[in-house]
């Protein structure tokens, strides 16, 4: 447990520094991911849906990268980069201030305000707050008023997002009689997640539709049509790997990129839910590895996960509002309804419509920002999922994990072949734009 | 009155103690907590019931009864402790007809690592038994719950209708078709007893087998009264119960959807028995709806079962709601459920029911037992604890949460006891039994000690058995039949007895298995009150001849013997002659609602506001002196003008009202706003997901083509029900009063009503002096007070009526009782206490609600923006014990309001809080408050032409709202027929259709429509009228989302 060891070298530490100058307080990489883990930890908890989940790992990044890169000769700041992020002011500098540990305490704060289990939270940063302010009172309490002051900027802007205006906006009409349009699959029927996800304010994107991708194949059940034969190819691949039993590659690729937050189970009376963390957490995870990989400082892993999670964030707001303009019924439906009455699909069918894959178009904007900042040949052992109960998988790239990703949807039986091409194209153009779009590094920097 | 006896004293010592382990829980075997059952019959012949147990893993129990409610174990000797794995539900019955009771236990077998099969245990007649299913053909092997025992063809001996249920988990609902496909295991069969050997006929017999049948139980009964015993099985989730009509030829028909309307979700126990004294048998099923406020908000309920019902209904399912239903029979044609209004719906996880005289007072009471080991359904469990279950191969992940299974919550309930008055139940829980949380499954009621009271025994989980003692002992006379039947039918199961005393008279069958998993003795307990004698006894046997006993002696066991050659019994409906209405096809107009959802825009509100149509309005167009029709559609469909010649009915062309077929119409009045001589139309609008069709039309006749004016009434967005037309202010035209009800996706906000003024040409302004703010249902002029000035009666949701009186034009309200604020419908003036006055008839939500099951005070509705979002919303809570609780569940409130998730992360932290803690005391105490007090449907006595006083009506005219009141001669008499039901409701409700129409000539006589030959009201009745023919009249009910009926009479 690196964390824990490093904690009790701060122990350690501050007594020495009751005889001596007071130590600074020292704030790694290792503290940052571990914050991002109890974020999940406590998303996981709460059952966040995707969309939602990637909106919570964005603000707290955000506040974190912008407390250090207004102060940076090596990182632009975000202002005037990021929609409505004009009018933010830069907190002065005061003595002892240290910028790590304001950027941690910006993002722990930020990210107190997006869950709903609030007090977990808080009782972390409560007891992080104690340790700190043993090794060094004043260096703290500089450093979380500067990191407040960042963090209630950050929430002001964030408010403004529109996410509190479609919390109750209506939901999904499911008394529509037209067979191609999305109904509530097996076995919960849960309402369509985030019908009004578009009314969101994008970070980069110019609008919600910047990348609209082209429609999906036209809705037909004649056995020429595309439409069908994409449909009873998902059929066919799902019996052809099931055929070949749990220990096929397909079933371990489906499984792998499942990242379903809540798949429920019914057994009868009997009601529970295997719980995951979504798309953009698993690529919050290779993040994490890329940072350990490179030994990134701090300010380069804070600002990785900001670029990234922004390219993901961006990728949720154009990814549904394809989904909620075609508004496409998933293979499920179609096949226990024209074909076959019995099939089960090998993961349990996401609660929004079809098209796009929301995962393609995540991993492929995720991919794009990372190969950016990582390089093309970056290999990793995708260790993501192992607290989830999954193995670990190895990539030779960024893009080979995201077309994995991406294909496992296929796998998974749900989402047809278009779904997933068309998501590969929409997520990276979107990751391109991010590359393009803000400028995170002063190329002109002394080295 | 019941006393509850420790083992010790009564040597009862037996417990159906249940292990689980990783291979065998819940998690493996879906009905893993569903106990056993208990039997009870004399098998030594002492003239003392005995007492069969089953044990689900252990071994079966048999005690003889030594008398003075004590027992003796003699399982050793007996050899009765079965050899199946799993056992369940038990009979005892005389199968090779020697006289002696054999055992019939059956088994759960092929599921798991589960054997055997289930087994008979014949009747040795020295107190052993063996074991010898397999010759008498009733070795089934499969997923048994219960066995019914009776004689389904008539030909003297008994058959066995054996329920099963399906385990395969519901993760993919099938068609409800799957339930004409049979399989093996789990479809329930109907075995013929072919002399002395069972033979599966359920094919040919029409019984459905289908993998998706969870049967948990049946009752057997006559319930039609054509002599011929049919079937009701109780199936758990989604699959329908079966209402099987035996069709006197060794087939069955399902009837569940002609003859039920509203019926059980998971549908568990059941009971069968007149409780009305009617003659006709009435039903009882058990779910599983709890009563506590913390409970209700813990687990999954209703409310969440939306999107679930929709589908289902796809796949060929009926709407099916999670409380107990209590089906009363009409004349054997149709039920009405009444459950709510006798406060017996929500028991909790209930397993058996048994209707029985418990204090001899001559009415059906009824006990219920209840409780499961752990409650599965936990909202949290779910959420927060199951998730152990990690995305492991399923093998593994079962271990995981094999571990977690102890983290769900208790379910010890108490098992309930109702008191009846053959016209109400009343709870007498903690009074006649102790209102003790435990679990119980099977049981059953025997007189365990020849007093002549009924005790109670029930098999109980990881607990030893009950066995409560009556002691109502001699305070009140009863008297026993036992029959005496022929040689393949000893016991005479399926007689049917009539016991005339006091005069009343009370009607029994006799069946054995009863309730759930249990059977009860082959006797019929009659309770006599004070009477001190019988009359006489009506015995009807099963090959339906009929002897009558004259002068039994009571407080005994009387044995009648059955004497051959007596006179068949006459199953004629006498009802036939009676009815004066004969149904026509003459309107050839359905109504069907649009696909709008009021519960996707506005997550909160009980019911829609989007489904008020049709509009319905009657007028002379073409002067031909026969009334017209105007039917209005629901949105995307155009309204029709129907001509009438005094014969037929002819659609009129209409170019504008196909135009504005996007409209939804929920009100319209013929009258000549212009004074030309001829009959104008104000259409008023309903609700509209396109803001553009919201307005109220007016269109002007010109020369028979309808054409929408413009300009000539103000702009009316609002969603309005109710145009009421008289020259209110006497000036020689036609006013309008428009009647508004609500705004659309603003359920709780109050909305202007108003007078349009005429001025003479067709041309209307508001006026000014009259101001209504409320939601206005209905609305009519009639005069009162007898000055030849009609007056204006208003009826709203959420508020009072209203009477304004009218004195040339200047209106002024009356003064109404107080607290009188409900859901009203509608009304209507009737002298309906024949004292020469008009009385003020008013419709309201009646007392067979949701809303009458919490209901310690008024309800309340808090409209206000609680989250400052810039939306309103409108929040139900209801009051138990003084404090007042959100209606609506924790994810239903976050889905309206994000804040409530903060603020309540689990459901645990939910459950319990007040409105005033959910949504906090300030918002509380700035939103609007609006109270329902009274939500029974009555009317306001005339007393010297004041309305002094609200008087309820019956309880038959409660059972759903009451939306329509129509005045009508019958034998040229004065009556009235009232309508209503609701479909409108969220799934928290469920439907409100038992309220089945009735033709009403005071407040004490009545008639069900049914018996006068109208078809029972499913349907949510909008409006009746009757118009004049050229032979004969026609009477007209107009439905929403269903066809126009018309029936002519005399």
């Amino acid at each position: 447990m690196k964390i824990n060891f490093s904690i009790s070298i701060f122990l350690f530490l501050s007594l020495l520094a009751c005889q001596e100058n007071k130590q600074s307080i020292k704030i790694e990489r290792e503290h940052y991911h571990h914050a991002i883990d109890k974020l999940t930890e406590v998303m996981v908890h709460d059952i966040f849906s995707p969309p939602v989940a990637s909106r919570i790992y964005v603000y707290p990044n955000i506040a974190a990268y912008q407390t250090f890169s207004d102060k940076s000769e090596k990182y632009f700041p975000l202002t005037n980069q990021l929609n409505g992020l004009q009018n933010y002011e830069a907190i002065p500098v005061q003595a002892q201030l240290n910028l790590n540990l304001a950027s941690l305490i910006a993002y722990i704060n930020v990210s107190s305000e997006l869950v709903f289990s609030k007090e977990i939270i808080t009782n972390y940063r409560d007891s992080l707050y104690l340790e700190w302010k043993k090794i060094n009172p004043v260096e703290f309490e500089v450093s979380k008023k500067h990191g407040i002051q960042v963090a209630e900027q950050i929430i002001n802007w964030m408010q403004m997002d529109g996410y509190v205006e479609t919390r109750n906006m209506p939901d999904y009409n499911i008394f529509s009689e037209d067979p191609s349009v999305w109904q509530p699959t097996p076995p919960a029927y849960m309402k369509g997640i985030e019908p009004h996800w578009n009314k969101l304010r994008p970070f980069v994107l110019d609008s919600a539709s910047q990348f609209k991708p082209v429609p999906p194949p036209e809705f037909s059940l004649e056995p020429g049509s595309k439409f069908y034969k994409e449909l009873i190819s998902v059929y066919n691949i799902n019996n052809t790997i099931r055929g070949a039993g749990d220990e096929s590659e397909e079933i371990a690729i489906a499984r792998f990129w499942d990242c379903n937050p809540f798949v429920s189970v019914n057994k009868g009376h009997f009601m529970f839910a295997d719980k995951k963390i979504s798309p953009g957490a698993h690529w919050v995870g290779i993040c994490k590895i890329a940072c350990n990989e490179t030994e990134a400082d701090f300010k380069k892993s804070v600002y990785a996960q900001t670029k990234t999670s922004i390219a993901i964030a961006d990728a949720f707001i154009s990814c549904w509002d394809e989904k909620y303009r075609s508004n496409l019924v998933r293979p499920e439906t179609l096949i226990t309804k024209y074909i076959d009455s019995e099939w089960l699909p090998i993961l349990q069918t996401p609660p929004f419509p079809e098209y796009t894959s929301g995962h393609s178009v995540v991993s492929n904007s995720a991919a794009e920002v990372l190969t950016d900042m990582f390089g093309e040949n970056f290999g990793f052992l995708d260790t993501t999922e192992i607290p989830y109960g999954l193995p670990s998988r190895k990539f030779n790239s960024f893009k080979d994990a995201a077309n994995e990703a991406a294909r496992s949807r296929v796998y998974g039986g749900i989402h047809y072949d278009s779904a997933v091409f068309e998501g590969i194209t929409q997520g990276s153009n979107i990751g391109k734009l991010v590359n393009e779009k803000i400028d995170f590094l002063n190329t002109n920097a002394k080295p | 009155m019941f006393n509850d006896l420790p083992a010790e004293q009564s040597g009862l010592f037996f417990s159906n103690m249940v292990y689980e382990d990783l291979e065998h829980s819940i998690i493996n075997y879906i009905y893993y907590y569903n106990g056993g059952g208990v039997a009870t019959g004399d098998i030594n012949g002492d003239g003392l019931p005995d007492l069969f147990f089953v044990s689900n893993m252990g071994d079966n129990k048999l005690f003889l009864n030594k008398g003075n409610l004590n027992f003796k174990d003699i399982s050793e000797k007996a050899e009765i402790s079965g050899n199946s794995s799993w056992n369940t539900g038990v009979t005892m019955v005389d199968i090779n007809n020697d006289g002696l009771l054999d055992i019939y236990v059956c088994a759960v077998s092929g599921l798991l690592d589960f054997t055997g099969h289930n087994e008979l245990f014949i009747n040795n007649g020295d107190g052993t038994f063996t074991e010898d299913a397999k010759s008498y053909g009733l070795d089934f092997k499969g997923y048994s719950t219960q066995a019914y025992f009776f004689d389904y063809d008539k030909d003297g001996d008994l058959d066995v209708y054996i329920v099963n249920h399906a385990v395969h988990t519901n993760l993919s609902h099938g068609k409800a078709e799957l339930r004409n496909n049979r399989v093996p295991n789990v479809g329930d069969v109907l075995l013929k007893n072919d002399n002395g050997k069972f033979i599966d006929v359920s094919k040919s017999a029409n019984i459905f087998g289908g993998v998706n049948g969870y049967g948990l139980s049946a009752s057997i009964a006559d319930f039609n009264n054509d002599g011929w015993d049919d079937i009701y099985v109780c199936n758990d989730f989604h699959e329908d119960d079966y209402y099987y009509i035996n069709n006197q030829d060794g087939t069955f028909s399902e009837r569940l959807g002609e003859a039920f309307t509203t019926i059980s979700r998971f549908s568990m126990g059941s009971d069968a028995a007149d409780i009305n004294k009617d003659g006709f048998q009435d039903l009882i099923t058990l779910d599983m709806l709890p009563k506590e406020e913390k409970l209700l908000k813990e687990t999954e309920g209703d409310d969440a079962m939306f999107n679930m019902q929709a589908y289902l209904k796809k796949l060929g399912y009926k709407d099916q709601f999670s409380r107990n239903m209590l089906q009363v029979n009409h004349n054997g044609d149709y039920f009405s459920e009444e459950a709510l209004y006798h406060q017996i719906a929500d028991t909790d996880w209930s397993w058996a029911a048994l209707f029985a005289d418990y204090n001899n007072d001559m009415h059906q009471d009824l006990f219920i037992s209840n409780g499961i080991l752990r409650r599965p359904n936990s909202l949290d469990f779910k959420k927060y604890v199951s998730s152990a279950f990690k995305g492991r191969s399923e093998n593994e992940g079962l271990k995981w949460l094999f571990n977690s299974i102890d983290q769900m919550p208790s379910g010890n309930v108490a098992n309930e006891i109702f008191q009846g008055n053959s016209e109400t139940f009343t709870n007498q829980t903690g009074t006649w039994i102790k209102n003790e949380p435990q679990l119980s499954n099977g049981a059953i009621y025997v007189d365990l000690d020849l007093d002549g009271d009924l005790d109670l025994v029930t098999n109980n989980f990881n607990k030893n058995a009950s066995i409560f003692e009556n002691t109502t002992n001699k305070k009140s006379n009863y008297i026993n039949l036992k029959f005496s039947y022929t040689a393949k039918n000893k016991e005479g199961i399926g007689a049917k007895a009539s016991v005339y005393s006091g005069g009343t008279s009370q009607f029994k069958q006799l069946f054995k298995s009863r309730g759930f998993l249990s059977s009860v003795e082959g006797k019929l307990h009659f309770g006599l009150g004070t009477n001190t004698s019988v009359d006489s006894i009506q015995v009807i046997w099963p090959n339906n001849e009929v002897v009558t006993l004259k002068q039994p002696t009571i407080n005994s066991t009387v044995t009648i013997d059955y004497k051959k050659g007596e006179s068949f019994f006459n199953y004629q409906d006498e009802t036939e002659q009676n009815r004066m209405f004969t149904k026509t096809n003459r309107i050839d107009f359905v109504h069907k609602e649009d696909n709008y959802n009021d519960f996707a825009e506005e997550k909160l509100i009980p019911y829609q506001v989007s489904t008020l149509g049709p509009a319905f309005a009657i007028g002379d167009v073409n002067n031909n002196g026969y009334q017209d029709l105007f039917i209005g559609s629901a949105a995307g469909k155009p309204a029709q003008l129907l001509i009438n010649n005094g014969v037929s009915f002819q659609v009129s062309e209409q170019p504008e009202f196909e135009e504005d077929f996007k409209f939804e119409d929920n009100s319209a009045v013929f009258l000549d706003v212009d004074k030309d001589g001829d009959l104008d139309l104000y259409v008023a609008s309903g609700a509209n997901e396109d803001a553009n069709f919201r307005n109220d039309r007016l269109y002007v006749n010109e020369n028979g083509k309808y054409i929408k004016s413009q300009g000539l009434i103000p702009d009316n967005n609002l969603i309005t029900t109710s145009i009421a037309v008289y020259d209110y202010d006497n000036d020689g035209d036609q006013d309008i009063f428009v009647g508004n009800y609500a705004e659309l996706g603003n359920f709780g906000k109050m909305v202007d009503s108003y007078i349009l003024v005429n001025h003479s040409n067709g041309s209307f302004t508001k006026d000014k002096n009259f101001k209504l703010q409320s939601k206005v249902t209905d609305a009519q002029w009639h005069d009162v007070n007898g000055n030849g000035q009609k007056d204006l009666i208003i009826t709203t949701e959420w508020d009072r009526p209203y009477v304004y009186m009218n004195s040339n034009g200047n209106l002024s309200e009356m003064n109404l009782p107080e607290e009188l604020n409900g859901l009203w419908q509608t009304s209507m003036l009737f002298d309906i206490d024949e004292d020469g006055d008009q009385d003020l008839l008013l419709g309201n939500w009646g007392l067979n609600t949701k809303f009458n099951l919490y209901f310690d005070g008024p309800l309340k509705m808090f409209h206000s923006d609680f989250d400052n979002n810039g939306k309103e919303e409108s929040i139900l809570a209801y009051n138990r014990n003084g404090k007042y609780y959100p209606l609506n569940s924790k994810d239903e409130l976050s889905a309206q309001m994000n804040i409530i998730s903060k603020r309540f992360v689990d459901h645990k932290s939910f459950a319990s809080k007040t409105i005033e803690e959910v949504v906090t005391k300030d918002a509380i105490s700035n939103a609007d408050q609006f109270t329902v007090e009274e939500l029974a449907s009555g009317y306001l006595l005339n007393e010297n032409g004041q309305f002094t006083k609200f008087v309820p009506f019956p309880k038959d005219f409660q059972l759903a709202p009451i939306n329509s009141f129509l005045e009508m001669e019958v034998d040229q008499q004065k009556h009235f027929i009232l309508g209503g039901n609701s479909n409108k409701m969220n799934t928290y409700h469920g439907k409100y259709v038992s309220l089945k129409g009735l033709l009403v000539k005071n407040k004490n006589e009545y008639n069900w429509i049914s018996e006068l030959g109208i078809d029972p009201f499913h349907s949510q009745i909008k409006k009746m009228e009757t118009i004049q023919m050229k032979d004969f009249n026609l009477l007209i009910i107009i439905s929403n989302n269903d066809e126009v009926k018309s029936y002519s009479y005399k």
